[in-house]
């Protein structure tokens, strides 16, 4: 029983070595004195050789090996010639492409010159290995399914180094040779091409590369389930009785109600396999030729699901939020001014488009109550609430943004000296009651600790006070009725007369 | 084999991590206790997982200093040659260089690293220039300009020396010009970071190379690994370029990076000429500071601890977050109003030779305690600034 779930396959063929059908048509002869090897013989035939090199094999290995060695001396040199670190660093040495500034042209060899012959040497030697395998596949009188197969993987390495890298006129759009440089270049690849997932032809590679796999292991499986009946040496009918080809096919349909057949399974792999790299090489020659932002090209198209915004920006805050955030060099920092000293001076940054600025609270950018609004509210009401003061999140620190609205309070109190004035401090229900009138309290004292020490109003014309969350003027159930709570009241204890002008 | 215990102790850990992760990012992370932070909306993805034992590891690292004792009120100028503290008393200023000595030179009462203490007033010491003071004289100035020029980055919380030099001379993640791809330089002088197009087809408006993307990403991870967040502390990873989709955090980060340029620019490279060699990197440019420096690791430096509210000479404006300034003898606030920063002497060195440029060779200090200027050392290349 136990021979069936073997790792090894389990007859060693073991026989006389032989050298084959004689050659027909062949510019070469066979190469090497064949011989048995049992490790080979468990995973697969015990004899080893001869091979047929044939000229396109030869002058195939003879360009792979330049390219090999122009790649491998390139990276030692990279490491000053030294070979210790040449072992070391290998997986991160690297051979890159032209940089973009050559565009097309032959660049230096030190400066892509010698990434170009490695690829044009690497090439010739991929093709003339083609070349080789349609020829033996003609001389046995097979049919070209291999072949097929792997001219749709030198397509896509095609796209990759050559026919894209033309048809967007730079050499640099290339992958690099290295181990981890050409994983780098994938990702920076999808990063700069704005996320390859949403390629539809990467999607379908992605598919048929893992259908692949699966298909693999179906098949295989199967197969080897069914050895212990000849499955794989089989060659009677699948709808004869008893049968390996029979269970192997009742196995998939009483399981998945189809089943493939002996046959068909072979297509399937085939196109599987052969499918995973047209498509994605298909995904790949339209990166940057057609569309060069996947993600938005999924978002026009319903691909991307838009999610709700968490970071609250509403349409009257949207001409704020103004800015340069398209385009990119020279402009990442387009505000960027220089004062009168020579300085850099970013707060005239714009906010980036769109930018989410805060979490729950406001831009930081209300309109600003003039000294007058203040006064007509005082006569009016007694009272009125700051627009434009801010703090940060949980604690009593006035923001830099609330200097404006603060000057115009301190210069009502300048114009109309008997006026004197409550600060009153207001939090929503968030957290603890206790907390939140001591933070009540510490703001208001805040902006009275603004007015008297850095406006120079006199102390005892500005008194502060805390109500905690005791006072709402808005639902504390909504975000917006929230923000309403959150507040800064100014207060002349009562309706006040205060002249619109006033004679100094 | 799993238990059902186990299974059940598993899904109320998951439970309880998934709940809490609704409620945003909390503003201390306490050491010990298990945080994940959800930037965005359900389902995407943006987290950021802490690790408790990360936290107390790096939590031993980012504790502020207890501020030392208030100084009593008292008027300012009673010592000489004082360019930049001119606006405090001399109580303030005594205390303030007593915690500068802490913060800096290794040691409260470490007075001789930087002064010549023969004559405190001097900014030379047997006819050679200190170079520590004239650095550190900058710094106080750069000190002042990022907290009253920078909110947007700093907020309440604000910068002292100990923000990064944590009581070493040399502050961490100081950096040089290695190679014309230096990452880094984003933060001095190079701008191209950006490349992703806001169209969906090609445009000639953005030619940005594969290449360029590779400095991009590892710029970010420096920023990463700087804070000790992932991508998604700011980012929707979905679409990195998109600010609509971004957290607030990356705005915070934006005007972090515009805070660096001016810090590289006016601030840390001018020093260049008042560096011993020794302290230049290998293309004879001064050190310059990128995110870590500040931030260790650590999504706030010192997680936000408060120590500048406790320093007044180190405000660049005569509030910090509304609290009253130094008082003088009679109870008045003692600035002026006006902002306190002082403006960068262009070219560096101006503002440090008053004194007559006949000083003598044996570098006699004079009455003011000034020196000349130090020359530029011999054969110091000076970098290009201008992108290639």
């Amino acid at each position: 029983m136990i021979e069936y779930q073997n790792l090894w396959t389990r007859v060693q063929v073991h026989a006389p070595v032989d050298p084959g059908v004689p050659l027909r048509g062949g510019t070469w002869g066979r190469d090497g004195k064949p011989f048995l090897f049992y490790w080979a013989g468990k995973i697969g035939d015990a004899q080893v050789g001869p091979i047929y090199l044939g000229t396109t094999g030869v002058f195939s290995l003879i360009f792979g090996f330049l390219a090999f060695e122009i790649i491998g001396l390139n990276m030692w040199r990279s490491v000053g010639w030294d070979p210790i670190q040449f072992i070391r660093q290998l997986p991160w040495l690297s051979l890159e492409p032209p940089a973009p500034r050559y565009g097309l042209s032959l660049p230096p060899l030190n400066d892509g010159g010698w990434w170009l012959l490695a690829g044009f040497f690497l090439t010739l030697a991929i093709l003339l290995w083609w070349v080789r395998l349609y020829q033996r596949t003609r001389a046995l009188g097979m049919g070209s399914h291999i072949v097929w197969s792997f001219a749709s993987a030198i397509f896509l390495y095609l796209v990759l180094g050559f026919i894209r890298p033309i048809m967007v006129g730079s050499w640099s759009e290339a992958v690099p040779f290295g181990v981890f440089p050409h994983l780098d270049w994938t990702a920076s690849f999808s990063i700069r091409y704005g996320n390859l997932f949403y390629n539809p032809f990467h999607m379908l590679s992605i598919v048929f590369l893992y259908g692949s796999a699966l298909l693999f292991a179906m098949h295989a499986a199967t197969v080897l389930a069914a050895s212990r009946y000849g499955a794989e040496r089989e060659i009677e009918q699948v709808t004869d009785r008893g049968t390996a080809g029979e269970r192997m096919g009742l196995f998939w349909r009483w399981t998945m109600g189809f089943n493939a057949t002996t046959e068909s399974i072979h297509r399937w792999a085939f196109w599987f396999a052969t499918l995973t790299t047209l498509t994605g090489g298909i995904g790949i020659l339209l990166t940057g030729t057609a569309v060069d932002n996947w993600f938005l090209w999924a978002q026009k198209h319903g691909v991307a699901p838009s999610y709700p915004v968490l970071y609250e920006v509403k349409a009257e805050q949207a001409p704020y939020l103004r800015g340069q955030y398209y385009g990119t060099s020279p402009d990442s920092f387009p505000g960027m001014m220089r004062d009168a000293a020579g300085r850099l001076v970013p707060q005239k940054l714009p906010v980036p488009q769109g930018a989410q600025l805060t979490g729950d609270v406001e831009v930081y950018n209300k309109p600003v109550l003039t000294s007058d609004n203040m006064r007509d509210s005082l006569n009016a009401d007694g009272l009125f609430i700051m627009s434009a003061v801010y703090f940060d999140t949980g604690m009593d620190g006035l923001r830099g943004e609330s200097e404006a609205e603060l000057a115009n309070l301190a210069s009502l109190l300048t114009k109309y000296p008997q006026l004197k004035l409550e600060v009153q401090g207001h939090t929503d229900n968030a957290g603890d009651p206790t907390a939140n009138l001591t933070l009540s309290q510490g703001r208001a004292e805040r902006v009275r600790g603004m007015l008297t020490t850095k406006y120079g109003i006199a102390a005892e014309r500005v008194t502060s006070r805390g109500f905690g969350q005791t006072k709402p003027v808005g639902s504390n159930e909504t975000p917006e009725g929230r923000r309403l709570n959150r507040r800064v009241e100014i207060s002349s204890g009562g309706k006040v007369v205060l002249p619109a002008e006033t004679t100094p | 084999m799993i238990s059902r215990h186990t299974v059940q102790v598993t899904g109320a850990v998951l439970a309880l991590a998934m709940l809490s992760g609704c409620k945003g990012m909390p503003d201390v992370i306490k050491p010990g206790t298990k945080q994940i932070a959800q930037h965005g909306y359900a389902g995407v993805g943006m987290e950021t997982n802490y690790d408790p034992d990360d936290i107390a590891k790096t939590a031993a690292y980012n504790q502020a200093p207890k501020p030392l004792p208030p100084a009593p009120p008292g008027p300012p100028g009673q010592y000489k040659n004082v360019q930049v503290l001119t606006n405090i008393s001399a109580a303030e200023f005594g205390r303030t260089m007593t915690a500068m000595s802490a913060w800096v030179a290794g040691g409260a009462g470490n007075c001789a690293y930087c002064h010549n203490t023969a004559n405190f007033a001097a900014d030379s010491n047997k006819g050679q220039p200190i170079y520590t003071k004239l650095v550190s004289r900058m710094m106080l100035r750069m000190t002042r300009r990022v907290n009253s020029d920078y909110t947007q980055h700093v907020g309440g919380t604000g910068v002292t020396c100990y923000t990064c030099h944590r009581g070493q001379p040399l502050p961490n993640g100081l950096w040089f010009y290695s190679n014309e791809n230096q990452i880094l330089r984003h933060y001095l002088d190079r701008d191209d970071i950006r490349v992703q197009t806001h169209t969906i087809e090609p445009t000639n408006g953005n030619r940005t190379a594969i290449r360029q993307t590779y400095n991009t990403y590892a710029l970010m991870i420096t920023q990463s690994k700087a804070l000790g967040v992932n991508c998604t502390y700011c980012h929707n990873s979905r679409a990195w370029s998109s600010w609509e989709q971004s957290t607030p955090k990356r705005v915070v980060a934006y005007y972090g990076a515009a805070m660096l340029r001016d810090v590289n620019m006016n601030y840390l490279n001018p020093l260049q000429p008042v560096y011993p060699r020794s302290r230049l990197g290998e293309h004879g440019d001064a050190p310059k500071a990128q995110c870590i420096t500040c931030h260790n690791g650590v999504y706030k430096p010192l997680y936000g601890a408060k120590m500048v509210k406790d320093y007044p000479a180190l405000w660049g404006a005569p509030g910090w977050d509304a609290i009253t300034g130094p008082l003088d003898a009679t109870g008045k606030p003692l600035y002026d109003g006006s902002p306190l920063t002082t403006p960068v002497p262009t070219p560096m060195g101006a503002k440090l030779s008053d004194a007559p440029t006949t000083a003598t060779a044996a570098g006699v200090d004079t009455a003011m305690g000034t020196t000349p200027a130090p020359a530029m050392p011999a054969g110091t290349p000076v970098p290009a600034r201008t992108t290639p």
